[in-house]
């Protein structure tokens, strides 16, 4: 027992560190300006971990005002950590306004269904209910990030390393996190004595890795965004050729569905 | 509560996949060539041998040849006739494929896009290529009637032409703002 409290103190201290590292690498490649909130974003998480420190050498870990203070600054964070991947996002689709656009409203499309449904799930008692409600928020960001990738793959957007490694490094920690708080209940209902430093050490871990992937990711600085690939007037072009597109695949689906209804006929 | 455990790790499984695959490199980059080479693939459109696939699998042909040539060569005719119905097919999924890319460059270009567009061309490429394996198949097994196949092209052919115009005319005025823009930024514009 002793050992794995141990464990979970020399990770926190490592993840502490990596975040000191991160927000240094940041300040030094100048990346800071060019993503302001993914900065804030490292310097909210570097504030946190020593925020806590203080507030559990002060009233201790247990304590209900120290998990309800952890628990809003954590709201806090994830806002913020929303807030840096749509920048992330935002910056990449910056030269295809059409396709930011439409990724922006997949991004806030799938988010809001999958989190409404998951907060549908938590239950009545407000410590259960944080549990569920941070799954839901972590499982819903996990489906809209790849949801948006999935559309930047698909219209073939080139994405450069560095915002491979910043957006690959959000959805890992964030489906991490669901599976650390199902464990985490599990063992908690089981009567485990170890569940909180199972789920800690295995949010912490996750953390630390992608602390380190990022702090590599963003020690050269950032490209400089395109500036936009299609003049003002292309969008009449796309209303005038992208229906007769439809329209022509629709014909095409029309009569391979005849084919198939003429061999059908004929056996 | 275990089982929501497994159905989680199976959900996180299948996110974490479809990033993996997603962070893949495209096949075709936006990049200077590809522009210029969706215009290129357009004019060279498999449909344009639709006369001529149309004469290759007209059921008079068949029904001539059954009774002037007897058995052996009915069945000769047959495998040929298979082959090029299926020769046929994947080149027409070629094109479909080649529009498939000029509309996406379009959408590309296009600083609004109509969410209604994309999502029902989305729901026609699935179909098409469901219909397309269903329809494959068939040639394999030899079910298909192949006469009626070369009404497939008519649907492609003569579209080629619109779109290459509406490319062409798109691409002459990104360049005419790329060189509006500054030398400097000049270099990081990738079409034409």
């Amino acid at each position: 027992m002793n050992g794995l409290v141990d464990l979970v103190q020399w990770v926190w201290g490592i993840s502490a560190g990596a975040q000191a590292v991160l927000c240094w690498v940041l300040f030094l490649s100048g990346n800071f300006r060019r993503i302001p909130v993914f900065a804030a974003y490292a310097l909210a998480n570097l504030c946190q971990a020593i925020l806590m420190l203080m507030i559990y050498k002060r009233i201790g870990f247990r304590a209900e005002s120290a998990v309800m203070l952890a628990w809003s600054w954590q709201a806090c964070i994830q806002i913020l950590r929303a807030a840096a991947t749509t920048e992330a996002i935002r910056l990449l689709l910056k030269p295809y306004q059409g396709i930011w656009g439409l990724g922006r409203r997949v991004l806030a499309g799938a988010f809001g269904i999958i989190f409404v449904v998951a907060l549908g799930y938590s239950g009545r008692n407000i410590g259960w209910a944080i549990l569920l409600v941070d799954r839901g928020f972590h499982l819903a960001f996990a489906i809209a990030l790849v949801a948006c990738l999935l559309l930047v793959h698909y219209y073939s957007v080139p994405i450069h390393a560095a915002y491979k490694a910043l957006l690959g490094g959000f959805c890992f920690y964030s489906c991490t996190v669901v599976l650390a708080n199902t464990l985490g209940g599990i063992l908690f209902v089981g009567g485990n004595p170890n569940f909180q430093a199972i789920w800690n050490l295995l949010t912490m871990g996750a953390f630390v890795v992608v602390l380190f992937v990022w702090a590599n990711a963003l020690r050269k600085p950032l490209p400089e965004p395109m500036p936009n690939v299609g003049p003002p007037e292309a969008v009449n072009s796309y209303w005038e050729i992208s229906p007769q597109i439809n329209e022509r695949l629709r014909q095409l689906n029309d009569e391979l569905s005849r084919l198939w209804k003429s061999e059908v006929t004929h056996s | 509560m275990s089982l929501t455990l497994i159905l989680l790790g199976m959900l996180v499984a299948v996110v974490l996949s479809l990033l993996a695959w997603a962070f893949r490199s495209t096949k075709e980059p936006v990049g200077s060539q590809s522009f210029a080479r969706a215009l290129q693939e357009d004019g060279r459109a498999h449909v344009e041998f639709l006369p001529q696939i149309r004469q290759a699998l007209a059921r008079e042909d068949e029904e001539f040849l059954s009774r002037a040539g007897g058995s052996r060569l009915r069945r000769r005719l047959k495998t040929e006739r298979r082959r090029v119905a299926l020769s046929y097919l994947n080149a027409l999924r070629q094109d479909f494929e080649g529009f498939l890319r000029m509309a996406k460059i379009i959408a590309m270009l296009s600083p609004e896009l109509g969410v209604g567009q994309e999502l029902e061309r989305a729901r026609l490429t699935v179909s098409f290529l469901w219909k397309y394996r269903r329809v494959q198949l068939s040639l394999y097994v030899g079910h298909l009637p192949l006469p009626e196949m070369a009404a497939l092209g008519t649907v492609i052919s003569g579209f080629s032409v619109r779109l290459e115009a509406a490319l062409k005319a798109m691409g002459e005025r990104s360049a005419l703002a790329a060189e509006m823009i500054s030398p400097s930024d000049r270099g990081r514009i990738h079409f034409v």
